[in-house]
C-alpha cells in the first residue's frame, strides 16, 4: 500500500492534486489507516498515469471520469472510447481554428498600427478594440 | 435539399436511427439528397460545420442538429425550410 506522499512522488504530482482527483471522483484511496491517512493500492499509480495522459490529450476531469466509467460498463466497447476521442479531436480543431482567427485579427491590428509613436488615444488598435460593431477589425 | 448525417465509425446509435431519419426526410421533401459522412474521412468539413459531438445532422451545409433528432423533428425542420410550414 502507498501513502499519499509516496503515490504523489511516484506519479510526479502533488498530494493536493491527488486529493482533488478524489473530490472529482477519479481516484479513491483503497483504505485509510486508523488515524485517517489515505492508503492506495497498487493500481492507483496506473490510474494516476491514465488521468495525466488523458489530460495531456485535452480531456477534462469530467470527461476522464466518463472514460473511466466506461471500463465498468458492460455494454461499452472500444468504439465508445473512440467516439469520445474523435469528439475531443473535433473540439480541439475548432479551438485551433478559433485561435487562428484571433491571431489573424491581431495581425491585422498590428499592421494597422504602423506609426508606433502616436499617443495611446490615437492608437488604431485601441480604436478598433473600442468599436462596438466591428469586433477586432482594424479602424478604417 | 441536402441532408448530411455525420457519424463516427462503429456508432451503433447512428446505424439504428439512420433508416428512420432517411425515410422521414425523403417523405417530407421531394428530391432530398441524403449523405452519410464518416467523420474520419471529413474532419475538416465537420469542424467547418461546427460539429463538436457525434452523431450530428446538417441541412444544406449548416449544422442543424448537434444530436440526432427524432424522425418527426427532422420532418418538421425540412418542411419549414421548404416553406410548407
Amino acid at each position: 500500500m502507498l501513502t499519499i506522499g509516496k503515490l504523489a512522488a511516484a506519479g510526479e504530482i502533488s498530494p493536493d492534486a491527488l486529493r482533488y482527483y478524489e473530490a472529482e471522483g477519479l481516484l479513491a484511496p483503497t483504505t485509510r489507516t486508523a488515524s485517517g491517512y489515505r492508503l492506495y493500492g497498487e493500481d492507483a499509480l496506473r490510474r494516476v498515469r491514465f488521468i495525466q495522459h488523458a489530460q495531456a490529450c485535452g480531456f477534462t476531469l469530467a470527461e476522464i471520469r466518463e472514460l473511466l466509467q466506461l471500463r465498468q460498463t458492460d455494454k461499452a466497447c472500444c468504439n465508445d472510447v473512440r467516439q469520445r476521442a474523435i469528439e475531443k479531436r473535433l473540439q480541439l480543431a475548432a479551438k485551433i481554428r478559433s485561435m487562428q482567427s484571433m491571431s489573424a485579427a491581431l495581425d491585422r491590428l498590428i499592421a494597422e498600427c504602423a506609426d508606433g509613436s502616436q499617443s495611446v488615444d490615437d492608437c488604431p488598435i485601441m480604436a478598433a478594440l473600442e468599436q462596438i460593431d466591428g469586433g477586432a477589425e482594424p479602424a478604417r | 435539399m441536402k441532408v448530411e448525417l455525420i457519424y463516427a465509425p462503429g456508432c451503433a446509435e447512428c446505424m439504428t436511427a439512420r433508416t428512420g431519419l432517411r425515410s422521414a426526410a425523403e417523405a417530407a421533401v421531394a428530391g432530398v439528397e441524403w449523405t452519410e459522412i464518416n467523420v474520419l474521412d471529413a474532419l475538416d468539413y465537420a469542424v467547418e460545420l461546427g460539429v463538436l459531438t457525434l452523431p450530428a445532422l446538417a441541412i444544406d451545409g449548416s449544422l442543424v442538429f448537434a444530436a440526432l433528432p427524432a424522425p418527426a423533428q427532422l420532418r418538421d425542420e425540412l418542411l419549414k425550410r421548404a416553406g410548407h410550414d
